[in-house]
């Protein structure tokens, strides 16, 4: 469950390069709901899911996650309650450490860690049949560096990652968009596979509208830092995307500037 | 060269591994590009010096000059972390302030240690003779102790969410890592660790004094590379044992440069001999690369392309 109220956010305020990224975006996702964001570049996704992540701090506003006020907590300090995959591939891995290394890494996430051995016998024998599961054949692998991987195989092992431990939340940001078509279907099924399967509470951004409505249960989209459109259930089942356009020039009285990705 | 000048060249490597050591944590591990190293090692010596010479425990005062380094260290860290000073200059501040503080804790710009109980003068007293030998092999001990738990460390739970830290900060907070904590702790260890280099180094040279530290970070640096260029490879293990090796080979071959008559090189040659070799090895990997580039361009042709 995440509550996120009235979310403030301006980047560079005072001067002029000033930027309101959030305008008062709230969103409410009770436990294993798995939604979608879209919205036009800018509009402030990243921000929202950074939001609650920790990665930065809102200006005023609200933040509850499972229960828990994180509204000031850093990104570190909320890592137990939240897993998260990156859009650029890098980003969510370390390519100087081992596939292992990486995989107990995200083991221990929100746990104390020690001065315990970070990796044994049972440790590696349970990541290698956790990387079995995605068929790329890196349950062989894990000594190898994380750089040797390609962009799909790392946010293949990236989603592995956010799922080793339990999360209340699983932050997706365009995590397939730096891949070709063919391995962001692939990551883009794996995604609801591993979400499906731990039944996690999930929220993916995408800079489609097709996939924003073909993947998870709810679809909203973010306007000027804010929430404008929240369509569920079977409203949004009988929706394409025509449908969706139309619903958002309805309620903003204003077409959509043309953007090519988000027709795609 | 002879064996005694040989034996000196490895005592001063195995102090130096020490430095290769700490600067492998801070420049390799937790991307920390820090000059403290040329305070902290004076002011381990400066410490140890200062104690030994009030006639206290020769290993009490070796750890308190270690402890002294933590401190210069977790400073520095501190100042970029909480104040977020860049690193560069938060440790340049640190390696000045040091200075002064050098000079009060020894209260003169040196401190003689002549004929004073240092931790190796029970080991030497066994064999009075082979002090020359002797010195080596308890350095050589230290450093393999140093070594070993650092290989430890670094493979346990803490140790990888430090490396985790140098490596992608943003990915270690989103793991729950306190990234600033690891800097703070992995700056003092570092530092420690060049402080107890520092420490050991007055013990073998009869003295401490103000100017011992010049250029330090820039040896660390050398035999951390050299290292990395003698063998290459990414474990843990491999990269404290190369750092090890480059600070030996540094030593010896400084001196068989120094000690071959005909190059005409002096004592005081050494800092611009080790910012020459620096320098160099600084440039070889790309060096390398461009090479590389061209060589693979002329055996693909004009038309081949990499396609990655
Ligand atoms: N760290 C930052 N500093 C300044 N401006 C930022 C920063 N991050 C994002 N912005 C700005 O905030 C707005 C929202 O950005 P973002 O949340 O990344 O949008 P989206 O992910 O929806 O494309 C954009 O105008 C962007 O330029
Ligand atoms: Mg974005």
């Amino acid at each position: 469950m995440m509550r996120a109220k009235g979310l403030f956010k301006t980047f560079n305020p005072g001067t002029p390069i000033e930027n309101p990224a959030l305008r008062g975006a709230s969103l409410d996702i009770p436990q294993g709901q798995f939604v979608t964001v879209i919205g036009s570049n800018g509009a402030g996704k990243s921000t929202f899911l950074n939001a609650i992540s920790g990665d930065l701090i809102v200006d005023q506003g609200s933040i509850e996650i499972a229960g828990r006020d994180v509204t000031r907590l850093s990104a570190w300090q909320r890592a137990g309650l939240v897993a998260r995959v990156f859009q650029d591939p890098m980003a969510g891995t370390c390519e100087g450490l081992t596939i292992e290394e990486n995989l107990a890494i995200a083991w221990q996430r929100g746990n104390k860690r020690g001065l315990k051995g970070s990796l044994n016998a049972s440790l590696r024998s349970q990541f290698r049949d956790k990387l079995a599961t995605l068929n790329l054949g890196l349950e062989n692998r894990l000594t190898d560096h994380m750089g040797l991987l390609s962009g799909g195989q790392r946010q293949a092992v990236s989603l592995l990652m956010a799922s080793l431990k339990p999360s209340q939340i699983l932050l997706l940001d365009e995590h397939t968009a730096a891949l070709d078509p063919k391995t962001a279907a692939f990551v883009l099924e794996l995604t609801d596979q591993i979400v499906r399967e731990n039944q996690l509470t999930a929220m993916m951004v995408t800079h489609s509208m097709r996939q924003a409505l073909d993947h998870g249960d709810r679809t909203v989209m973010l306007h000027q830092g804010r929430v404008v459109l929240d369509v569920a259930g079977e409203e949004r089942a009988k929706m394409d995307v025509p449908d969706l356009l139309a619903m958002f020039e309805r309620t903003r009285g204003e077409a959509l500037a043309d953007d090519a990705l988000l027709l795609g | 060269m002879s064996l005694i000048a040989l034996l000196g060249a490895t005592e001063i490597g195995l102090i130096f591994a020490l430095v290769a050591l700490g600067v492998l944590i801070s420049f390799r591990i937790l991307n920390f590009p820090d000059l403290t190293a040329d305070g902290s090692f004076p002011l381990g010596g400066a410490v140890a010096a200062t104690l030994i010479a009030g006639g206290h425990d020769p290993w009490m005062a070796t750890l308190a000059g270690t402890a002294a380094g933590a401190l210069a260290g977790l400073t520095t860290a501190w100042l970029n972390v909480r104040l977020n000073i860049l690193q560069l200059l938060a440790s340049i501040l640190v390696m000045i302030a040091l200075y002064s503080i050098n000079l009060r804790i020894m209260g003169a710009p040196n401190m003689p240690l002549i004929g004073a109980t240092t931790v190796f003068s029970p080991f030497i007293a066994l064999s009075p003779d082979s002090q020359y030998v002797i010195q080596p092999m308890v350095l050589a001990v230290i450093v393999v102790i140093a070594k070993l738990a650092l290989d430890a460390f670094f493979a346990s739970q803490s140790g990888l969410a430090m490396r985790a830290t140098g490596a992608n900060p943003r990915m270690a907070r989103s793991q729950g890592i306190a990234t600033d904590r690891m800097v703070l702790i992995g700056m003092a260890i570092s530092n420690a660790l060049i402080a107890l280099a520092g420490a050991l180094y007055v013990q073998t040279q009869g003295g401490a004094d103000i100017s011992m530290g010049i250029g330090t970070i820039v040896v660390g640096l050398a035999a951390v590379i050299i290292g990395e260029t003698l063998i290459p490879g990414r474990t843990i293990m491999i990269a404290t044992l190369a750092a090890v090796l480059g600070a030996l080979v540094y030593r010896l071959f400084i001196a068989l440069a120094l000690n071959a008559d005909f190059i005409g090189l002096q004592a005081q040659d050494l800092n611009l001999i080790t910012a020459l070799l620096v320098g160099f090895a600084l440039v070889l990997p790309s060096l390398k690369r461009k090479l590389a580039a061209k060589r693979s361009a002329a055996s693909k042709g004009s038309t081949a392309h990499d396609a990655r």
